[in-house]
């Protein structure tokens, strides 16, 4: 018996899990987190100083490593549903390492920016794309952190192995996280 | 009374040793406690910092060690302290933690380990907040609502040190507390009701504590934002909020930005903080009310929607508060008419409190005198808001003793009237002992007369035009004498009501070890957190099985039955 939802209790909300519930909510208030740092980028876009600067091309790389670690998530769920230890360890390895991956390259392409001479203070667009890729990178962080307890407990041989719903949310999470980069990314892109 | 019969058979966390029992705990009932000593410890500095600038204001010059400075200093902290530290952390961390799963009938909060992290996370908070007393040149100068540019330049009171900084840093670490804390209040009341708990079924304070969190929840990114982008302008000399300035006819390295957008940030926040504040104070007096008057809450359902249509549309009206700030009229319009259309769902709850006293068996217990006073200091401090929401009055009243008046009435003095009748009403299921009533009766009757003479002469003061924050009255031939004499007066009353404070602490002390044993449910309540087997409710709350809820939670005076209330979890046929 799941120990949140003993039986005498009224079904939750949409028969979802409390972790479902947790996870959805945590997602809502990291959508509205962006949500706010793009008004405020819009907002103050419109001011005189403004002076976009250039996206490095290892972004694009970087994108593409997010969405190959959110499929390498995607076959760790499927893994973990049909009981498939392989693709769950190898969709987790690909997941995170990928994620990890992601992470290099963001911080590879802040050095680049440097090197170019786009500081962090020069221009009000280098600091929100600064401020936006290290919020949005240090939610990866978090994730990674969530992703290193899941990946221990199915190698770890004493341990249940974790259940498909664990390793489903971990994917959502990655999916979710995919999704605001591609609205930040093409927010950079854009403007 | 009758119980599921099956066993639940959910696991609770069981601590281990004292550190576990008392400190690192992960039981609720603990944790609320430990929010509601946190926040009452710092709220008595927010109250002390407030007599220090009330000394200067009745008495300038008499205290040599305010200066213009550190009344500032106390002005900020005063506000920031009350607001967010004492009254968010002392209605959701504390009320909201001992009562949502004790009145929705469940072991303990969804997720009790991220629940004490929450804790310990805002306590950590606290202590980086008052660290900011100790850093040299102390504590942030520049208002609680740390508009940029001033709060972040030199110039500013405590604008050399590390005040600012430990501000901004605070509120972020407090706002991950939150965001912890909340998600676990949401998860709960959506995922852990007892058999037959509906949503509908819920105790008015359930609803709005967790409409509340909902609010805080969306509402606190911003100000996180807000203050991640000033820590930024301070530290790394970027530019989101800070125009070009002149300093000493040198330029600084600033320019281009907009101090406007900071105020959008931190008022889209600061207008649901307002109802984040008011609506468990609602939640409160809704229990209260019907509990102490022996009667049903009149109206539940339109209590419930009006809930809603607060929560919806206090996100709609936040530039009211910069109607001044050189605003687009038509946008003023905008706001104005949302503000308005605000009074009508609060008009609603008004309107019900008031009909459910209507004909009722009112019992002039501590709980109930707090509820009345709520009752007429709510609806004083609500009209004079209708006056401030509209354009053309707020902008002569804009940054007047009236505003100090208005919103110390609604979301000060209301609130924590309501907050005091909770910890009367709810004392006894925490430590199985009543308050004494005697003292109760004093310390309300010195702080309702008490705060009215304090803040009624605000609101004259307001209309003669003395501005609000001004450290010193005496040098302006606009401000009349008798300003200064009516600043004594509320000094005095300020300074009596300030003491009187301590008879409520003297009161809990006291009453926790040598208070009258309170019986089970001592106020004759329906809800849930009175049904417990054990009083006070014990680790697990429910012993072996969980309770079974049948009907609403306030069956008072029941026709046919003896009793003059019936439990949430008695069945109709149990009823004699």
């Amino acid at each position: 018996m799941d120990r949140h939802n003993p039986i005498n209790s009224e079904p939750g909300i949409l028969n979802l899990s409390h972790a479902q519930v947790f996870v959805y909510m945590l997602l809502a208030v990291i959508t509205i987190l962006f949500l706010f740092l793009t008004n405020a980028y819009v907002f103050r876009m419109n001011f005189e100083d403004w002076q976009p600067l250039p996206m490095p091309s290892l972004l694009w790389v970087n994108t593409c490593s997010l969405v190959v670690a959110s499929m390498g998530m995607a076959w760790a769920t499927r893994g973990a549903k049909k009981k498939n230890q392989t693709s769950l360890k190898t969709g987790l390895l690909l997941g995170g390492l990928f994620a990890l991956f992601f992470l290099t390259g963001q911080f590879w392409a802040w050095q680049q920016l440097v090197e170019y001479g786009y500081l962090l203070a020069n221009n009000p667009a280098n600091t929100f794309f600064y401020l936006i890729t290290a919020l949005h990178g240090l939610h990866i962080s978090c994730g990674v952190v969530a992703w290193m307890v899941i990946t221990k407990k199915s190698w770890n041989p004493n341990t249940d192995t974790p259940s498909p719903s664990q390793v489903s949310l971990l994917a959502t999470y990655w999916h979710y996280l995919l999704l605001i980069w591609v609205m930040m990314f093409g927010l950079f892109l854009s403007t | 009374m009758e119980q599921s019969a099956a066993y639940e058979g959910q696991q609770v966390y069981h601590p281990k040793g004292w550190w576990g029992h008392y400190v690192f705990s992960q039981d609720h009932k603990i944790i609320a406690l430990q929010y509601t000593c946190v926040a009452l410890a710092i709220g008595l500095t927010g109250m002390f910092l407030s007599l220090m600038m009330r000394m200067q204001l009745g008495f300038p010059g008499l205290f040599d060690s305010i200066d213009a400075g550190n009344y500032y200093q106390d002005v900020t902290m005063h506000g920031m302290i009350m607001v967010i530290y004492l009254l968010t952390a002392l209605f959701l961390g504390g009320f909201g933690n001992y009562l949502i799963p004790l009145m929705l009938g469940s072991r303990d909060m969804a997720f009790p380990f991220v629940n004490m992290l929450s804790f310990w996370v805002y306590f950590l908070s606290v202590i980086i907040l008052s660290a900011s007393f100790f850093v040299p040149s102390g504590p942030t100068g520049a208002g609680w609502t740390l508009y940029p540019p001033q709060s972040i330049l030199e110039g500013t009171p405590g604008g050399d040190g590390a005040g600012i900084l430990l501000m901004l840093i605070s509120l972020a670490v407090f706002i991950i507390a939150f965001t912890m804390g909340g998600l676990n209040y949401i998860t709960t009341v959506l995922q852990s009701r007892a058999r037959g708990m509906t949503l509908m079924r819920m105790p008015l304070i359930i609803w709005c504590i967790f409409l509340a969190t909902f609010l805080g929840l969306l509402a606190f990114p911003a100000l996180f934002v807000g203050a991640i982008m000033l820590t930024f302008d301070r530290v790394l000399e970027t530019s989101f909020f800070m125009p070009e300035i002149f300093k000493g006819g040198e330029v600084l390295d600033y320019g281009g930005g907009s101090p406007v957008l900071f105020q959008h940030l931190f008022w889209f926040f600061g207008h649901p903080e307002v109802y984040i504040i008011a609506l468990p104070a609602f939640g409160i007096i809704s229990e209260l009310i019907s509990c102490h008057a022996r009667k049903n809450i009149f109206g539940y359902n339109m209590m419930v929607w009006a809930l809603v249509a607060i929560a919806g549309i206090s996100f709609i009206v936040w530039a009211h508060h910069m109607y001044v700030a050189g605003m687009n009229p038509y946008l003023g319009f905008f706001f104005a008419t949302t503000t308005l259309i605000i009074a009508v769902p609060t008009a609603i709850k008004v309107y019900n409190w008031v009909l459910t006293l209507w004909h009722a068996n009112i019992k002039m217990t501590v709980p109930m005198l707090y509820c009345l006073a709520f009752l007429i200091t709510f609806l004083i401090g609500g009209l004079t808001g209708l006056f401030l929401g509209n354009v053309s009055v707020d902008v002569p009243l804009s940054d007047t003793y009236f505003v100090v008046g208005h919103f110390h009435m609604v979301m000060a003095v209301s609130p924590v009237l309501a907050l005091y009748g909770g910890l009367y009403h709810w004392f006894p299921s925490v430590t199985g002992r009543m308050l004494d009533d005697r003292l109760g009766k004093i310390h309300f009757w010195i702080t309702f007369v008490g705060t009215y003479l304090i803040y009624f002469p605000m609101h004259y003061i307001g209309f003669l035009g003395v501005p609000r924050r001004y450290y010193s009255n005496e040098q302006y031939d606009f401000i009349p004498q008798s300003v200064a004499d009516l600043n004594q007066f509320i000094t005095i009353c300020a300074l009596i009501v300030g003491a009187s404070q301590f008879i409520l602490l003297y009161n809990f002390v006291n009453s926790t070890i040598r208070g009258k044993k309170a019986s089970k449910n001592p106020w004759g309540a329906c809800t849930l957190e009175w049904q417990t087997l054990e009083s006070p409710p014990g680790h697990g709350n429910w012993g072996d099985q969980l309770p079974v809820v049948y009907r609403w939670p306030y069956d008072y005076g029941l026709p046919g039955a003896t009793a003059d209330f019936v439990p949430q979890n008695v069945p109709d046929e149990q009823i004699t």
